[in-house]
């Protein structure tokens, strides 16, 4: 799932680094809304609704975190 | 009755007095009951108890409703035990159906009154200082209405998703909802983060205390001898449009966004100073947004916490809701990846900029602020890559000094455009100013002396130039770093001199009393 996953980010967001870094949030990488355009893509990709409550910034601050949310629903 | 504002002696002499008995409680629980008596006092010669009536009500609905939704939760996690996290997820979402009834009445009862009293306001209804005098066409306004509604909200929201520890203590809920330092402007606190705050409200230390008041005098001097200075006369020269043009137009609007940075910010100094003596670490509201590089940027360092809320309780949820997203992931497949990018920011941008533009007021000029500002943000976000590579096919440096300050009076530009539109209180206000501008030059008021004749004489003009310069080289220092913390490292002597400027130059140049009915903060009226 998790290179499922990177290829779909890649083919969106092919100027940003997902493995570079654990805090993709944290760092400033991903701002609100590139993480909607992430959120949008992948829920587009699996068919899965993401809640809103599991928006924060752990849970997509690493590939690995946002890997692990996407199975919760997939 | 005397009215308090925080730029007024009577609120510096209560929050001595306030501070002294506060500083002398031995623990965190008397300490916070000194805070819920001083939120009370202060709201009664600020805003009157009657309307407190108001805050008391809504406290006692949030109260309730998110000790509801915690039942519930904690019944969910009950039954949620020993299942796999694929199988909780169902599981949550049946238990969050029951507990979407408590967030739908809390909002409705929070958000219809405000909608009520800005309807009301809107149809020049009655105003009424008393519960009993209410009635239809009659509205009440507390004071801060729109500041504690919104944190009120996201309280219930954040209990909602789960985002939010539930406050057992109902005083301790109070206290937070009625904080006197932010209940007129703001910032637009987190409660949660505020009650964690407040339970464990620390004992003195004078550092703490000293930086608290250095902050306060800071704002008082942005406020009462800088904003205070310019406010009446650009106020009298938008009520009077067609009086004035070219230059005087010009200066005016610079004016007019010099006074009302100094006038919020000035006021979140003196806020946020205020929480620190107390240990309360406020949300910061401003960060030198005139150094920003564009106008999403600009929306990221002024009015911070307005931004924030708007974006986590109406961008994001819109953003993220289940239907909208279908939405875009057909135009995805439809039109492409870009379309749907931007479409998926765009839609929720706009709706939020409708919206603070209603927050501010609910008259044509600021729907049309909303608009131009969802607008430029819309703009800069869906042409992101193409604004980029302008610099480099004009041969630009953009690391050079000279690029910054192109976009620093860009994005000043981009503010004063806004201001103009609400400038004059009407729709077409935007209009008037810039005809008034280009209808002639009027130059020779640079020169002739009249200059100092529209009610800033030269002695008080030296005295804002001054004061924007400081103001101008604090903001420097303050993007590279804690200004308060190089301060603490200069020599003794040399910080008392700073001290000792500070707290003179508002003595000594400070605007006091209603002559220039300039003492009420710009955002109170929020």
């Amino acid at each position: 799932m998790k290179q499922k996953i990177l290829y779909v980010l890649s083919e969106n967001y092919p100027e940003i680094d997902f493995e570079s870094s654990d805090e993709l949030v944290d760092d400033g990488t991903l701002d609100s809304l590139t993480v909607v355009g992430i959120i949008s893509a992948l829920s587009a990709e699996f068919d899965v609704e993401l809640p809103y409550e599991e928006i924060t910034p752990e849970n997509f601050n690493s590939i690995d975190a946002i890997t692990a949310l996407f199975e919760k629903y997939v | 009755m005397p009215v308090m504002t925080y730029n007024s002696l009577f609120f510096f002499v209560f929050f001595i007095l306030f501070l002294l008995i506060y500083l002398l409680m031995p623990r965190p629980l008397p300490r916070q009951i000194v805070i819920l008596a001083g939120n009370f006092y202060f709201y009664k010669y600020a805003g009157g108890l009657n309307c407190m009536s108001v805050l008391i009500v809504f406290s006692v609905v949030v109260y309730f409703l998110t000790r509801r939704m915690e039942a519930i939760y904690a019944s969910y996690e009950k039954e949620a035990e020993g299942l796999t996290k694929k199988e909780q997820v169902p599981l949550l979402q049946s238990y969050k159906k029951k507990t979407r009834i408590c967030l739908i009445a809390g909002i409705a009862v929070i958000l219809g009154t405000l909608l009520y009293v800005k309807l009301g306001r809107l149809l020049h209804f009655e105003e009424v200082a008393r519960i009993r005098e209410l009635s239809f066409r009659k509205i009440m306004v507390p004071l801060g209405l729109s500041y504690f509604t919104f944190s009120a909200i996201g309280y219930l929201a954040d209990v909602y998703w789960r985002k939010a520890k539930v406050e057992h203590n109902y005083l301790t809920l109070l206290t937070a909802m009625s904080f006197f330092p932010a209940i007129v402007e703001g910032p637009i606190s987190r409660y949660d983060k505020l009650m964690k705050q407040l339970r464990e409200l620390p004992s003195f230390s004078y550092e703490r205390v000293c930086h608290g008041m250095q902050r306060m005098f800071y704002g008082f001097l942005k406020k009462m001898v800088i904003a205070d200075r310019i406010t009446p006369v650009t106020t009298a020269i938008f009520s009077d449009v067609f009086s004035y043009a070219g230059v005087e137009m010009v200066l005016a609007v610079i004016g007019n966004v010099a006074a009302i940075y100094m006038d919020f910010s000035g006021c979140m100094d003196i806020v946020l100073g205020a929480a620190e003596t107390m240990g309360v670490t406020l949300d910061e509201n401003f960060r030198q947004p005139f150094f920003a590089k564009s106008a999403a940027e600009f929306w990221r360092r002024w009015h911070i916490t307005l931004g924030t809320w708007f974006k986590d309780y109406v961008y994001m949820p819109i953003a993220m809701n289940p239907r909208f997203m279908k939405w875009t992931g057909k135009v995805r497949k439809k039109r492409g990846n870009n379309a749907a990018k931007i479409l998926s920011a765009a839609v929720p941008l706009m709706i939020v900029w409708i919206l603070t533009g209603l927050w501010h007021g609910t008259g044509k000029d600021y729907l049309l602020w909303g608009f131009y500002w969802g607008i430029l943000i819309i703009i800069e976000t869906a042409f992101a890559k193409e604004l980029k590579a302008v610099p480099g096919k004009l041969h630009l440096n953009t690391g050079s000094f000279g690029y910054r300050l192109f976009q620093m009076i860009r994005t000043f530009v981009f503010f004063a455009v806004g201001r103009m539109i609400t400038a004059c209180g009407a729709g077409r206000s935007v209009f008037l100013i810039l005809i008034q501008m280009f209808r002639e030059a009027r130059f020779h008021i640079l020169t002739d002396g009249s200059l100092f004749q529209y009610g800033l004489d030269k002695k008080n003009a030296a005295v804002v130039a001054c004061g924007l310069l400081v103001v101008w080289i604090v903001d420097i220092a303050a993007s590279k770093g804690s200004v308060r913390e190089k301060i603490d490292r200069w020599p003794l002597v040399l910080r008392w001199v700073v001290y000792y400027a500070l707290v003179m130059s508002v003595v000594i140049f400070g605007i006091y009393g209603q002559a220039y009915d300039a003492g009420a903060f710009v955002y109170g009226g929020f």
